[in-house]
Formats: structure tokens, C-alpha cells, sequence
């Protein structure tokens, strides 16, 4: 019985040995990596934004490909949004011969990804991780294509003590990468304008009942409340907000601009809410978005509803511009061409006004949205 | 004071889903000795059973919100109970008379096996219940609002539990389980199907999950198939804080539970309220080996 | 069944392990590096779960110990993360001895729950941050890779032969272990405490010391874990992952060396073959485990340490009796 096991340990090793046998090769295919949550919590937007990339790598095929007929070949990886396959994951990119990667939403997953890329010298542009650490390590060919938390706290600021005119605020958040930098620079820019923050803390996600914290929070007395979190937690809270009587003005983050944050919630209690957003990609002017849109809804059936998706369209498109106006796919012109030489590029998600030496976007996507009382969310005018 | 009062209402609603979990946990260790790591995807699956049922029946017309509410509570918590009772033929039964670590890792298989069933078959998204089933609103009394379903919750759970208490005491099934309980052998010996037993067992603990699935569905609204490993994990906490077998301590150790978690996110920080609870499990434990009420399972010498 | 001492086979495998990483590309070499420290963690819970018979559900907080004493004194005072290799190891085992201690005569399933209470309010305090110390929710990163002086351990492969000498040693001082006088004591408490301790054996501090050893070795499989992902959050220590490495002690063989190794292989790499069943993959999983434990309970590989020891002190027309597992208790 132990031989038989033994020799399938063996034969398991074989196996994959086999099975990798096909080490990198000629490689006469453009391979950009996706790499996103393709399973785990945050599929459903990992899977929009490889959707958008498969479809316009199919265009640029389409239309004879780059670099004299070379297809573009898109290669996705899941990272299953947890931090150890996202690093396994790039390695499986590295060793597919990817110049560059689009990827992903999540700071954290990102993260774990970032210096096996840049070890590799991969040019990687983030889609939808906002945290601002991710451009502090000094990359230099990492890129993010969406705005980061400190534009979007500047935004909510700015909301409340300019726009709205309101002194005391509550900020809840989940203490994840994301929510919790949101929360953070929001209270920074907050106490710069002189508002008063009367509660601050943070709620386990993934539950059911938080009128236990609502309760405190109500105690505070907020003119405003704002949580930094996702959408699933965010509708909870609505409700059980009314459910407690507290009723000052709420307001959540863009990883609540998403139409499931109403459904789940109920137009009832989600109307009124206001939203700090990169635009919906309904509401975008801007010709290559309606363009995109269409496109979009031809080949998959339906719009896509989340802005994310289209950060993701717009990753590709810079960077297919950037292979066209260097002629090449070595990844270090290409990362040049994006520092340097990329301005005022139309992007789908608004003008590209170019990337600052950090990788960051230059400007801020942000802006404000709200629930109207038919449960859509549309830009906020006050 | 208001704020005291308002948690501790809170703190009971919560606690009493916990506690009708719990109940599940504990009787299936009582007959079985085993943790079933599976329970708590069971009380997930109850909610998306009644989401189907109250889906069909809505678009199949039927408008009366208190019979669609009521059928979805007979068929999820039957449809579960079934459920529970398959899970212990084929991944529990096979394994009665192995080592006391095979039918952990069974378990765990089997509850991975039930979350991604439910993820196939449902969607990864949060699903939703409908509106308009249960009455929303509340009372509002000396300056605080009161759900009026949370209270409904906290009575329906309190119903269902004083139910269970009254059959396993009172009548000879319940004498039955608690023998077996104490011990296979001699509960055969006496003349009872063993088997029969654990079968129902795993009917009705696996159903009485499923009702709390439901009125958390019926009541926060969304679901997700994620759901049930961490609430199974706190309802397993609140068993053994009871001291696991005794089903008055799962009840307890339910209210307990949800009551400290309550009042310790509302007074402390919301932030720590999971570490609270499992350090107040510690605490007693400590004190207290065999948990608050103390097991009722026989040491075996 | 051939004559062919196990050295033998022990010999092919570590022959085979050898070769390896020049035969595959650097993908699959990452993955056996992943697989290595489940092997790590897999033995080192094999001490606790395995040999002792404790239940634990919360070794992840071991681990957790192991790679944020790591990521904290390398990235705060510069230590070399080779340095704090033993460091870690002692770390979670003073971690160890300071919780089991109060809660070590507890008996099997409320042990169980306080070890997940244990393993989940040790993720908590990571993620809130107490002190500033532990980097919150977004973990610790820039943690150096493990060096001496100029060498230093960079490359997939280098982490290959690094993870394989570990492993190596590790399956070493487990055997030692377990022939000795305290792996006995073990097995005794495993079998039947009660009988133990009328032998007059200390079974509160054998127990204590089966969680100190246990840790010790998460320590190490989190030191390594630490420098070779360069950055660690709190979300890699959850109670799904002790949940993982208790699978794979039980899958393997409770106590059995061998066992372990094949079950690490087993969890680690095969789901890497299977990537292409995405979305039904755990669910695949999830059947696996059960379909393993309802017809192979013993596990894939079990210990025959015992029995062995059993046959060759075994006199002539005695019948053995099978000692494997314990019966429901």
C-alpha cells in the first residue's frame, strides 16, 4: 500500500512536470496580463473588468493588432482576492512572458503582487486599488489608472463642510485597506476645515446586525455619517438606521456606487443617501465612453455598471497607446512613454491628464453622486 | 440609560439567534460527540430555501404576506432538516466508529461542499428578500424606537425553544435522545433505535437553524453564502459557553453571548467585540470547564 | 510487497526534490515553495493534534506570531530575517506556553473552541492595530529578505532549497521525537489520559510541551513565509487557514511524518493543476475531504510507528492488537 502511495507522489510530480514542460518559448503574441478577483468576495467586479479588457483586445486584434500585425493576447489570473494567490498569481503571469498587467481591485491583493512585479521590471497598472501607500514604494513602473483615497476624502470633505455646511460628522469604517485609508484621510481633511469628529471606529464586516454601533453613533448626535466601507454592510446600516431612529444625512464611499447597494437596501431607506464616486459610466460625456458602452452591450448582453470595469478598459488603452508611440514592447519605454510622454490622453473614465513620477493619475475622477427617490444613482446638484 | 436599554434589546435579538443555532450545535454533540462544523452553512441554507419559496410564491400570485412567510418557514426548515439528515448518512454515519478527528475534517468538507453548492446554484452576488413580508416600523417607547419584528424574533425563538425543552423532557422521544446521549450501548439495551434517534436529531436541530436563517433573512434582508460560517462559529461559541448537551445552556449561553457582544461593541469598541466574546468564553471556561450549566454527557471513566 | 527498506524510498523523494526546481519553470517551483510551509506548519501541528491527540483549530495564531515577530524586528531594528529565524520560533512558543497554560486541562472539544477563540483574537488584535505595532489591516511590509552578510536568499529556487532544508530538518527532529520518551508520554495521553496519568505521567506539562514544540515550528514556517511574500497582513492568518492545516494532519494520518508530507502535496499544488475548474473548485475540494474521510478515516499515509514498534517487540504466538486512532471517546 505505502509503494503504491509513494509511486503516486512520484507520478504527481511527473505530472507537473508534464504538465509545465512547455516552458516560455517564442512568444509572438503582445501578452498583457489581467490580473483580478475572478472568484472570491469581489468576483463580480473582477470579472466586469476583464470583461471590458477581453473586449477591447478583441478590437485592437480585430483591426490587424499592434506592432505590425502582432495579436495582443490577454492572459487573466485570479488572485481568488486573497493576498497568497495573488502573489502566486503574478508568478503564473511573470512566467506567461507578460509585459505588463492590469490589475486589480483591492489595495491589498494589489499590493502582494506589486514588487514580484517590479522585481520583474512588468509595467502593472492598478484598475481599482486606491490606497495611497501603493505609490509610495517607489515602483517605477507601476502606474493606477483610478484616483487614490486622499482625492476621494478630499472630496468628501469638501462635501460636507463646504457644500452642505455640516460641523459634526461620524465616520464608521471596516478596518480593511481601503475603508479604513478612506475613513482616515477624510478625518485629516475633515479637522483641516475645522469640523468636529464625534465618533470614529470601525464595524466587523460580514455581519448582520450593527445596531449596536448605530446606537452609539446615534448617541453622538452626527449631523452627517459616513461609512467607508462596501456596499453590503453600507445597506445594512441604512436600515437599521431607521430602525433606531437615527437620522442625520448619510453618506458612504465609491465601493457603495453600485447598484446592489439599493437593492439590497430598498429604495426606501437608500434614497437620500449621498455618494463620493468616479462617475458612473452612464453619466459619462465623453464620446469613447458612450462608444465603449454600446460595444460593451453588444458583445455581453448588458452595460457595464460598474465604473471599474471601464478604469480597466482605460489600463488597456493607455497602455496600447503607449506601445504605438514607442514602437516597441519593452516594458521600460512603455513605463517611460506613460511618466513622460502621455497627455491629455481621451480616456473612457474622463481625460487622462497624465501619470505624475509616482504612477499616480493626475486630477481627481471623484465627484458626488446620490440616490434619487426612484432608487438610481445620479450626480448630486445642490 | 436609553442607550443601556436600547443595547440590551439589541443584545437579546441577537443573542436569541445565536441561541436557536446553538441549540443545534448542542444536540447533535450531545448524541454524537461531534462537532458539525456544517450547522452553521445549514442556517444559510434555510435562508436561501425560504428566499426560493417566497420568490415562487410571490410570482405565483400568492399575496398574503403572513402565508407566504408561513410556508416559507415550513418548507426551508423541513427542506433543511432533510438536508441535515442526509449530511449524517453519508458523511457522518460511515464514521461512527473512527477516531474522534475524521469526522471534523468530514464536517469541514461538508460545509465547504453546502457554501459552494449554494454559491453555484444561487450566484456569488448578496441576494435579497423581498419587501413588504413583515411589518416594518416599530414602537417608539420614552425616546427609544423598537422594531416591532426584532421583538417578534426574540418570541418566536423564545417559542421555539421552550417547545424543544417541552419535548426532550417531557415526552419519550425526547427520554429517548437523552439517553442516547448518555450512552449508545445501553440506550440500545433498552430497546431504542439509536439510528432513529440520531436521525431526528439531525431533523431537528439542522430545522430549528434553518428558522433562524429565515427571520434573519426576513429581517435584515440580504443573505449571502458566507453567512453561515461565522454565525456558526459564534453559535458553537455560545453552546460550550452553555456547557455543550444541555439544551437550556445552549439557550443560555445564546443570550449571553449576543447580550456581551452587544453591550461590549455599544460600551467598548465595536472594533474588538469578536475578541470580547471569545475572551468571555475563556474567562468562564477557566472558571468553569464544563461551561456555565455545566454538559450533560457522561465522562467516559 | 518489495524488501526494500523505506530509507530507500526516502532517498527517491529527496533525490526527486532535488532535481526539481531544474526541470520546471519558476511557477511550479513557487507553488512546492507554498507547499513546503503548509509541510511546515502540517508537521508542526502534527506534534499538537497528532502525536499529543489536543485539538487545535488555532494554529494559525502561531504562525501569525511567527511572521509578524519576523516583519516587526526586521522592519523596525534591521535584524536579518535569517537571524530571527530561531527568534520566531521562540516567540510563538513563549506565545504558546502563555495561553495554554490557564487553558490546557480543558478536555478535547471545549479545547477545540478555546483554540479558535485563541486563533481569532489574535487576528483581531492584528487587524486593530494595538500600539501601532502591527500595521493594522494593511500589515507589514518591506521585510528584507533573509541574508547573511552578502548571500541572501532572493530567487524562487534559492527559497526552494531554503523551504526544502527546513522540511528536511524538521521531518528529522520529528522522528527523534517521536521515538523518544516523550513521544511515548504522547501517545499514552493520546490513547487513554486517564490511564496516563495513573502511570504516573505529567500530563498537564506534556500537553503544555506538545503546544510549545507545535508553535515553535509555526514560528519558523511564519518567519519564512514572512521574508519570502515580503509583505503580511492579517487576512492570511484566519481561521479558514487553521482549518487548512488541521485538514491537512488529519487527511495525511494523524501522526504519520509521511502522512503530512503527501497531504501538504495534496492541498497545496493539486488545486494549482485543478485552476481551471475555477468557480466548482472548492466545491470539489469540499467533497474531497469528505470522500477521504468516509473511506480512507485513517488517513491517506497512517502512522505505523507504533505498530511497527508493536511487531518487533512482539513475541512469538501473541496476537497483536491494533492500536491506531482512538475510538470515540
Amino acid at each position: 500500500m505505502r509503494k503504491i502511495l509513494v509511486l503516486a507522489v512520484v507520478a504527481v510530480l511527473a505530472v507537473s512536470v508534464v504538465a509545465c514542460a512547455q516552458k516560455p518559448k517564442e512568444k509572438p503574441t503582445i501578452k498583457i496580463g489581467v490580473q483580478e478577483a475572478l472568484t472570491g468576495d469581489w468576483a463580480y467586479e473582477g470579472q466586469g473588468i476583464l470583461n471590458a479588457v477581453n473586449l477591447l483586445a478583441e478590437q485592437v486584434n480585430s483591426a490587424g493588432g499592434l506592432l505590425d500585425g502582432r495579436k495582443v493576447e490577454i492572459i487573466p489570473g485570479d488572485n481568488k482576492s486573497d493576498a497568497k494567490e495573488s502573489a502566486l498569481s503574478a508568478q503564473k503571469l511573470i512566467n506567461s512572458g507578460v509585459i505588463a498587467v492590469i490589475g486589480s481591485y483591492g489595495s491589498t491583493v494589489t499590493e502582494a503582487a506589486q514588487k514580484l512585479y517590479d522585481e520583474k521590471g512588468i509595467v502593472h497598472i492598478a484598475t481599482a486599488s486606491t490606497a495611497t501607500r501603493l505609490t509610495e514604494h517607489g515602483y517605477k513602473r507601476f502606474f493606477r489608472i483610478c484616483s487614490s483615497d486622499d482625492r476621494q476624502g478630499l472630496c468628501a470633505a469638501d462635501l460636507i463642510v463646504n457644500k452642505l455646511g455640516l460641523k459634526k460628522v461620524a465616520i464608521i469604517h471596516d478596518n480593511t485597506t481601503y475603508a479604513k485609508g478612506l475613513a482616515d484621510w477624510t478625518k485629516k481633511y475633515l479637522e483641516e476645515r475645522g469640523a468636529n469628529i464625534v465618533f470614529f471606529d470601525a464595524l466587523t464586516p460580514k455581519e448582520k446586525d450593527y445596531t449596536a454601533i448605530l446606537t452609539r453613533v446615534k448617541a453622538a448626535q452626527p449631523e452627517v455619517w459616513y461609512y467607508t466601507g462596501y456596499y453590503p454592510e453600507a445597506a445594512l446600516l441604512v436600515r437599521q438606521a431607521a430602525d433606531i431612529g437615527l437620522k442625520a444625512q448619510f453618506m458612504t464611499g465609491d465601493a457603495s456606487n453600485n447598484p446592489e447597494f439599493v437593492r439590497l437596501a430598498g429604495v426606501e431607506y437608500a434614497k437620500g443617501a449621498l455618494i463620493t464616486t468616479p462617475p458612473q459610466p452612464a453619466d459619462l460625456p465623453y464620446p469613447e465612453a458612450k462608444k465603449f458602452l454600446e460595444d460593451y452591450k453588444a458583445k455581453f448582453g448588458k452595460y457595464p455598471e460598474s465604473i471599474w470595469s471601464l478604469m480597466g478598459a482605460d489600463a488597456f488603452r493607455v497602455l496600447v497607446e503607449a506601445i504605438k508611440q514607442t514602437n516597441s514592447d519593452d516594458p521600460g519605454k512603455i513605463a517611460d512613454y506613460l511618466h513622460n510622454q502621455l497627455k491629455n490622453f481621451p480616456g473612457i473614465t474622463g481625460p487622462i491628464e497624465g501619470f505624475d513620477e509616482r504612477g499616480e493619475r493626475k486630477g481627481s475622477t471623484y465627484e458626488v453622486y446620490t440616490v434619487n427617490d426612484q432608487g438610481q444613482i445620479v450626480p448630486y446638484k445642490k | 440609560m436609553e442607550q443601556f436599554v436600547q443595547q440590551f434589546l439589541n443584545g437579546l435579538t441577537v443573542g436569541s439567534g445565536y441561541a436557536l443555532v446553538a441549540l443545534g450545535y448542542t444536540m447533535v454533540y450531545g448524541v454524537l460527540k461531534l462537532i458539525n462544523f456544517a450547522h452553521g452553512d445549514l442556517f444559510m441554507l434555510g435562508a436561501y430555501l425560504a428566499l426560493s419559496t417566497t420568490l415562487t410564491l410571490l410570482a405565483a400570485g400568492v399575496a398574503t404576506p403572513w402565508v407566504v412567510v408561513l410556508a416559507a418557514f415550513a418548507a426551508s426548515m423541513s427542506l433543511v432538516g432533510l438536508t441535515g439528515v442526509f449530511i449524517e448518512r453519508t458523511a457522518y454515519r460511515p464514521l461512527r466508529r473512527a477516531t474522534r478527528l475524521a469526522p471534523v475534517v468530514s464536517a469541514l468538507g461538508a460545509a465547504v461542499v453546502i457554501q459552494n453548492g449554494v454559491m453555484l446554484a444561487y450566484g456569488a452576488n448578496y441576494q435579497v428578500f423581498p419587501e413588504g413580508l413583515v411589518a416594518v416600523g416599530g414602537w417608539r417607547v420614552a425616546g427609544m424606537t423598537i422594531p416591532l419584528f426584532r421583538v417578534a424574533m426574540l418570541v418566536v425563538s423564545l417559542c421555539l425553544m421552550g417547545i424543544l425543552y417541552l419535548f426532550v423532557q417531557r415526552t419519550t422521544v425526547g427520554a429517548a435522545i437523552r439517553a442516547v446521549s448518555l450512552d449508545h450501548d445501553t440506550a440500545r439495551l433498552m430497546g431504542i433505535d439509536v439510528d432513529r434517534i440520531i436521525m431526528l436529531v439531525f431533523l431537528i436541530g439542522p430545522a430549528l437553524g434553518a428558522a433562524a436563517g429565515i427571520m434573519i433573512g426576513l429581517y435584515y434582508r440580504q443573505i449571502h453564502f458566507t453567512m453561515g460560517w461565522v454565525y456558526g462559529l459564534k453559535a458553537f461559541t455560545a453552546a460550550i459557553l452553555g456547557g455543550i448537551g444541555n439544551i437550556p445552556g445552549a439557550m443560555v449561553g445564546g443570550m449571553i453571548l449576543g447580550l456581551f457582544e452587544t453591550l461590549a461593541a455599544g460600551y467598548i469598541s465595536s472594533a474588538w467585540k469578536d475578541a470580547f466574546a471569545f475572551l468571555l468564553l475563556i474567562a468562564i471556561l477557566v472558571v468553569r470547564p464544563t461551561g456555565l450549566l455545566g454538559e450533560r454527557v457522561a465522562e467516559k471513566l | 510487497m518489495l524488501r526494500v527498506p523505506p530509507k530507500f524510498w526516502a532517498g527517491l523523494v529527496i533525490a526527486v526534490a532535488l532535481v526539481y526546481p531544474w526541470v520546471v519553470n519558476d511557477y511550479w517551483v513557487d507553488v512546492m515553495n507554498f507547499c513546503g510551509i503548509y509541510m511546515l506548519l502540517g508537521l508542526s501541528l502534527n506534534i499538537i493534534v497528532g502525536y499529543a491527540g489536543l485539538f487545535n483549530l488555532g494554529h494559525a495564531a502561531f504562525y501569525a506570531v511567527g511572521a509578524y515577530t519576523t516583519a516587526i524586528l526586521s522592519t523596525r531594528f534591521g535584524v536579518s530575517t535569517l537571524v530571527l529565524l530561531p527568534v520566531a520560533a521562540l516567540a510563538a512558543a513563549a506565545f504558546a506556553y502563555a495561553i495554554s497554560r490557564p487553558i490546557i486541562h480543558l478536555r478535547g472539544d471545549y479545547l477545540c473552541v478555546v483554540t479558535i477563540g485563541f486563533g481569532e483574537i489574535v487576528r483581531i488584535a492584528l487587524i486593530n492595530n494595538p500600539g501601532g505595532l502591527t500595521g493594522g489591516v494593511n500589515g507589514i511590509i518591506g521585510i528584507p529578505r533573509p541574508s547573511l552578510g552578502p548571500l541572501a536568499i532572493r530567487t524562487v529556487d534559492g527559497y526552494y532549497y531554503f523551504i526544502l532544508a527546513l522540511v528536511v530538518l524538521s521531518v528529522w527532529a520529528m522522528r527523534r521525537l517521536e521515538a523518544s520518551r516523550i513521544g511515548r508520554a504522547w501517545t499514552c495521553i493520546r490513547e487513554d489520559e486517564t490511564a496516563a496519568e495513573a502511570m504516573g505521567i505529567d500530563t498537564a506539562s506534556l500537553k503544555l510541551l506538545a503546544f510549545v514544540l507545535g508553535a515553535a515550528g509555526a514560528g519558523i514556517a511564519g518567519n519564512v513565509y514572512a521574508s519570502k511574500m515580503t509583505l503580511i497582513a492579517p487576512e492570511s492568518f484566519n481561521f479558514w487557514e487553521s482549518c487548512v492545516m488541521f485538514s491537512i494532519v488529519v487527511l495525511g494520518g494523524a501522526g504519520s511524518i509521511p502522512g503530512v508530507i503527501v497531504a501538504s502535496l495534496g492541498m497545496a499544488a493539486l488545486p494549482e493543476l485543478f485552476r481551471e475548474f475555477a468557480r466548482a473548485r472548492l466545491l470539489v475540494f469540499g467533497l474531497a475531504m469528505v470522500l477521504m474521510m468516509i473511506f480512507r478515516p485513517q488517513g491517506l499515509w497512517p502512522s505505523t510507528h507504533w505498530r511497527r514498534q508493536v511487531e518487533r517487540e512482539r513475541e512469538p504466538g501473541v496476537t497483536p492488537t491494533p492500536a491506531v486512532g482512538s475510538p470515540s471517546r
